[in-house]
């Protein structure tokens, strides 16, 4: 199944953005966007800290809606989902 | 009109569009890029999020504050300084609900909407930080 992982700021600087993914069926959403944030170091150490947990300020959402990344290792991700990370936002 | 847009917008315009029937007051919030000993500033946008929450803070500033119109511009892309990066335009019957709307509206925009500005400095580049408010749950 394919998902579509949307980092944007600072982490797509690092990681790039609309990246699509084959992932395999009941995957992790936290494993999925480590697997994917894993191929840059800097980008990795961004999101997850020094034990594999997503940084305070990391923001989730699967297809729009936010995901609180203490949830995100039970979420399982979907054929066709989108997966958005970003650091706090600062508009206006 | 509620956008995302790269386009500068006719301020005057907007506020002769907003006047009808019951209007009493508008107010106009202009946010700017400030000379911050900057070159430019970049914003970015997850657009496919941000448009409908801007909509959904615009029909919640409407209800909570009793408004007659809101209009939200908000651009991205590339901006010099002094350029306009937000306009918000708030028509109401009294100046105290207008006013109200309006900073209902800014403050919910800075607190959610995924929208990121980047410094483009003499001495290097910078994300302007956000407020930390979402991510996991403390502890966690």
């Amino acid at each position: 199944m394919t998902v579509r992982i949307r980092f944007f700021a600072r982490f797509r600087e690092l990681l790039g953005t609309d990246i699509v993914v084959d992932a395999q069926k009941n995957k992790g959403l936290s494993d999925l966007v480590k697997d994917v944030a894993g191929k840059n170091k800097e980008g990795y150490d961004a999101i997850f800290d020094e034990k594999g947990i997503f940084r305070e300020y990391v923001i989730l959402m699967q297809n729009g809606k936010r995901v609180e990344t203490s949830d995100a290792p039970a979420i399982r991700v979907a054929d066709g989902d989108e997966i958005a990370v970003f650091p706090p936002v600062a508009g206006g | 009109m509620i956008a995302i847009q790269t386009e500068d917008v006719d301020i005057g315009k907007m506020i002769t569009a907003a006047k009808q029937r019951g209007t009493g007051a508008i107010v106009v919030f202009d946010g700017i890029v400030r000379d911050d000993d900057i070159r430019e500033m970049e914003l970015e946008a997850y657009e496919e999020v941000a448009l409908p929450e801007l909509e959904k803070i615009a029909s919640d500033a409407k209800k909570t504050c009793n408004l007659l119109s809101v209009d939200i511009i908000h651009r991205i892309g590339c901006l010099a300084v002094g350029e306009n990066i937000l306009v918000i335009v708030v028509g109401a019957g009294h100046r105290e609900q207008a006013y109200e709307g309006s900073r209902f509206i800014i403050e919910a925009i800075k607190a959610g909407v995924p929208i990121w500005k980047k410094e483009l400095r003499k001495d290097g580049d910078r994300w302007v930080p956000g407020e930390h408010k979402h991510g996991c749950r403390a502890g966690k």
